[in-house]
């Protein structure tokens, strides 16, 4: 039983990191029907998931297919779906993500928002051109831990400061790390703005981000 | 010809001894201004190649199929022809061209005896830029409408804005037509959103190699059109990214596209370059195998992720058009830097480069430091 467990597990995790779709879900069901929960799948998911991130790391994988694999998991958990007793997802935490007011631009955001998911925390992306009126009312209602902004544009850097303001006017500030992104976005900006980080690629950003969740757990 | 002319022509010759031509593009910088009402006021009530020639430096003339990101915007020479039975319906719902309001979407169809498809836009704050709500390809009913589009689709010299054009700017500027991007980027960027182009090579890679097939058709029936015209430089607008294209997609399709089609631009005398403005450091190692004469927009740190060392390790005997990244014409970035940054810029790439920004100069970017970098390229020209 135990190496029928450990046999389809494997399954799971190599169809994840090959974007099999069919042989992913074939292991899955077989899973269930074994008794196994469906929370302890998802585990073994996360599992390949990380392994597709260190790939990604060490450039042996790319976007497209840290894409490809997000469609797998997806598409497997809609499998589980019916056997599961909550969300999935979230164990290192809450992030809100947006591309500021006035900027369009979303492939940096988009890969941290993948990283972010890859990496075990629950992420509410709201999208390009998002006010900072409707981001605060977002930090307000998912109470995240971390607060993700990017920017391509020059003239829409000037949004982080704005956005910084209006947390703390709603008594927000300290309830949420915010880090900024951006091809234009320079550490000493990101400092004047007053936010916690500054990553120049996602990958960076994503690995701030455990590291704040280590710190809080210690 | 004039010196500029003569300039512009040496860089793409590989010729030794001419000065540096400074093209800053800075159209994205004058639209905002003028909506906002920002515009310094002696620039006001003037057009964008009067703003040049106060800052003596020279206009990007972009002819082609381009449209508001063009730096002529209306000067093109290519005209697209739709097929008798394809008609497209444009319409915005509510704001201005250059004053969106909430809710404000353009929305455009092709309406075709094969059935129709549809994308809708939103305009940016002051509308110098569109971004896709929802892209024209979306699954593959809307790919067969699109293969007939294309199969039905012409491209016309435009003889009276050519000849207009000519009369302006044809003394100072080499003739350069502006083509759409590489199949691959063209789906990714314009047609279908990078995730669905990606899920759909995926899952039908058959189906998106033969529709790629036929968009490089267009590029030929394009250069039947350019053939025998004055035309010196074809570039395709690719807007390349290694994220959106990563290294084993640009070897599969990127690579073998223009090997096809960069030694046919040469056989009619031309030269071919391409768009790159994105992160592209795992990219540059590829390039020469692509043929290309130049690229333009590369943008090196600390915008971009490469160092000048590694473009110019990359694009080894190629030329180099712009090359200063947006951000250094940013008040909050000292002028020191900046200069530093140009100075040994022009050490590196000169004679194979055409100064300018990579990408637009920005608009909240302080214009006088185009003075201040048309400063240094005279000094280093006198130099020569």
């Amino acid at each position: 039983m135990t190496e029928r467990r450990e046999e389809l597990f494997e399954k799971v995790r190599e169809a994840l990191t090959n974007f099999d779709v069919e042989a992913a879900k074939k292991a899955t069901l077989e899973a269930v029907q074994m008794g196994i929960t469906a929370e302890e799948i998802i585990d073994v998911m996360s599992e390949g998931m990380e392994l597709v991130g260190k790939r990604y790391e060490s450039g042996e994988y790319f976007v497209p297919e840290l894409i490809m694999a997000g469609e797998t998991m997806k598409e497997v958990l809609e499998v589980l779906r019916p056997y599961m007793r909550g969300e999935a997802g979230g164990r290192l935490g809450t992030a809100v993500v947006a591309t500021v007011a006035g900027d369009i631009h979303d492939i940096g955001k988009n890969i941290f928002v993948t990283l972010m998911t890859i990496a075990g925390f629950k992420v509410i992306d709201l999208g390009v051109d998002v006010s900072a009126e409707m981001i605060v009312e977002a930090v307000k209602d998912s109470n995240p831990n971390i607060l993700g902004l990017s920017a391509l544009l020059t003239t829409n850097l000037e949004q982080f400061p704005i956005v910084v303001e209006k947390l703390k006017k709603e008594g927000l500030r300290d309830k949420v790390k915010v880090i900024v992104g951006g091809a234009t976005v320079t550490e000493e900006y990101a400092r004047e703005a007053g936010v916690d980080g500054y990553a120049k690629t996602a990958l960076a950003g994503v690995d701030i981000c455990k590291g704040w969740v280590r710190e809080a757990m210690s | 010809m004039t010196e500029t002319f003569d300039r512009m022509m040496a860089v793409y010759e590989g010729r030794e001894g001419a000065g540096v031509i400074f093209q800053p593009r800075i159209k994205h910088w004058y639209d905002v201004n003028l909506a906002a009402g920002t515009l310094p006021e002696k620039y006001q009530g003037l057009y964008l190649d009067e703003v040049y020639r106060d800052l003596d430096v020279t206009p990007r003339e972009v002819w082609g199929s381009g449209d508001a990101g063009s730096e002529f915007t209306g000067y093109l020479t290519l005209q697209t022809r739709e097929g008798d039975d394809v008609e497209v319906w444009v319409r915005q719902t509510h704001g201005l061209s250059y004053e969106t309001e909430p809710h404000d979407y353009v929305i455009t169809e092709y309406r075709t005896p094969v059935g129709m498809m549809r994308q809708i836009q939103r305009r940016t704050e002051y509308g110098t830029s569109l971004y896709n709500v929802e892209y024209f390809l979306k699954d593959l009913k809307d790919i067969e409408v699109y293969k007939y589009v294309l199969q039905e689709r012409m491209y016309r010299w435009d003889r009276l804005r050519y000849e207009w054009g000519r009369r302006r700017y044809g003394d100072d500027l080499p003739l350069r037509v502006q083509l759409p991007r590489s199949p691959l980027m063209w789906l990714t960027v314009g047609m279908m959103g990078f995730e669905r182009t990606v899920l759909m090579l995926w899952r039908q890679r058959k189906e998106m190699e033969e529709l790629m097939l036929l968009l490089e058709e267009e590029f030929y029936k394009m250069l039947d059109v350019c053939k025998g015209k004055p035309i010196v430089e074809l570039s395709f607008g690719d807007n390349m990214h290694q994220d959106m294209c990563s290294p084993p997609l640009f070897k599969k399709y990127v690579i073998p596209f223009y090997r096809r089609v960069t030694p046919k631009v040469h056989e009619v005398g031309m030269y071919a370059t391409s768009h790159w403005d994105g992160f592209v450091k795992q990219l540059l190692p590829l390039v020469k195998e692509t043929g290309l004469d130049g690229l333009e927009c590369v943008t090196p740190l600390p915008q971009g992720d490469v160092t000048l060392e590694e473009m110019k390790e990359g694009m080894e005997g190629m030329f180099l058009r712009d090359g200063i990244p947006a951000v250094l014409f940013c008040p909050w970035i000292s002028l020191k830097t900046l200069e530093e940054h140009v100075r040994k810029l022009l050490e590196m790439f000169h004679p194979r480069l055409i100064l300018g920004i990579s990408d637009l100069l920005p608009a909240n970017a302080d214009i006088e430091r185009i003075r201040f970098v048309n400063k240094i390229v005279k000094e280093f020209n006198e130099s020569l």
